[in-house]
């Protein structure tokens, strides 16, 4: 599935299963499987298996964890994501930031720590943070044997 | 065997053409049964359980969509097949199930392609298509968290299946419910559309926020009141469908 960004705008209908509009409050611990918008403002912990678009006008006070996202909102938490993450020019962002793959537009505001490990990032609860990447063990493997 | 239920508002007389057509196509396609007809004095629980007793498998409601409504809460239970036949030319519910309306109905029948759907269930009231609330100051609550619109102004709609392209993705055979919140702006055009909330669900209560309760409308029928449970029952009802169904 293609990870949204400000050119595709919104994905097809097709591939969005949650969408929190700019007229709806969430509070507590959301936890989606598909695809999920917010356009609105969402309080507590927010965690997905897919992508997350946080929309300009949105503002989310929560621990964030998500495959990939793109950000052009305000958020107030720490951000985790698996694979690429796209902060886009109107995104203010205090929280720390852990990314594989991030991309900036300028404008973008964070206040935290940013790191991009290179080994594999977990978003799933009660595993370790960071798994070593398939790489990384075979090189482990081989400055051992010698 | 199958059971015809016409309902109370058939009797009128500008319905007595179709009827009779309709009777007369069933004969022809060999799937004519006993014909029921709902009165103020006939309990259509006791007819459909009377009938199931007597070996009767199909049950088909002729009415338009409350009859439908009324009639699936009371088959929902029971080991038989339902049919509709719609006497409406717009029916929403026979349209998402791809049944033709009158007399082309009848053919559907014959045909007898069988999907089991799923049914909302709202408190112990069964829903097929949708329930809404308009208006209300209300909150959703799902396991983990809490929605809440912030508009005064919002129709708050839960789908089994969409009825049209533009309100929400939801299938009858998905075992999932969706809530889609839609804000009301006015504008000098009139109301405005603006971005719709769409939260899947399988298990939600609503409460109120006011003292009063706020009123939830099933398939244009029954009227509920807060705080309700609503939940989705997957596969509950064996129903006969067209080629032009809008699900798999």
């Amino acid at each position: 599935m293609a990870m949204f960004n400000k050119n595709q705008g919104m994905p097809t209908p097709k591939n969005i299963e949650t969408i929190i509009g700019p007229s709806v409050k969430v509070q507590g611990d959301f936890k989606g499987e598909g695809d999920l918008i917010i356009e609105g403002i969402l309080v507590g912990t927010l965690q997905t298996k897919n992508n997350l678009k946080i929309g300009e006008n949105a503002v989310v006070e929560a621990d964030i964890k998500a495959n990939n996202a793109f950000i052009s909102g305000k958020v107030k938490g720490d951000i985790t994501v698996k694979g690429k993450l796209e902060i886009a020019g109107t995104a203010m962002i205090i929280g720390n930031i852990r990314a594989q793959i991030m991309s900036m537009e300028s404008g973008a505001l964070i206040q935290g720590q940013v790191s991009m490990p290179v080994g594999n990032i977990s978003t799933e609860e009660g595993k370790p943070e960071i798994k070593k990447s398939h790489s990384e063990n075979k090189e482990e493997k081989y400055l051992e044997k010698n | 065997m199958y059971l015809y239920i016409y309902d109370s508002f058939l009797s009128e007389k500008k319905y007595t053409d179709l009827l009779i057509k309709i009777e007369k196509r069933l004969v022809d396609l060999g799937i004519k049964g006993r014909i029921a007809r709902l009165s103020v004095l006939k309990n259509l629980k006791e007819l459909v359980l009377d009938a199931t007793k007597e070996g009767v498998h199909t049950i088909v409601a002729i009415g338009n969509s409350q009859t439908f409504a009324k009639v699936i809460n009371v088959v929902a239970d029971l080991d038989v097949t339902l049919g509709l036949i719609p006497v409406d030319n717009d029916n929403p519910i026979a349209k998402a199930l791809g049944i033709p309306p009158k007399i082309l109905a009848c053919d559907t029948l014959a045909s007898r392609i069988v999907k089991k759907i799923d049914l909302g269930k709202i408190n112990n009231h069964y829903f097929i298509n949708t329930a809404q609330i308009v208006n209300g100051d209300v909150v959703i609550e799902y396991n983990d968290f809490k929605v809440r619109p912030t508009t005064d102004k919002h129709l708050i709609t839960l789908y089994n299946f969409a009825t049209n392209e533009h309100s929400s993705m939801s299938s009858p055979v998905d075992g999932i419910l969706e809530a889609v919140i839609t804000p009301m702006k006015s504008s000098v055009f009139g109301h405005k559309k603006i971005t719709q909330t769409v939260l899947p669900f399988t298990k939600i209560k609503i409460g109120s926020n006011q003292e009063d309760q706020v009123a939830i409308l099933t398939d244009e029928q029954i009227i509920m009141k807060t705080p309700a449970e609503i939940e989705v029952v997957p596969q509950k009802l064996k129903i006969i469908v067209g080629p032009e169904r809008q699900f798999v």
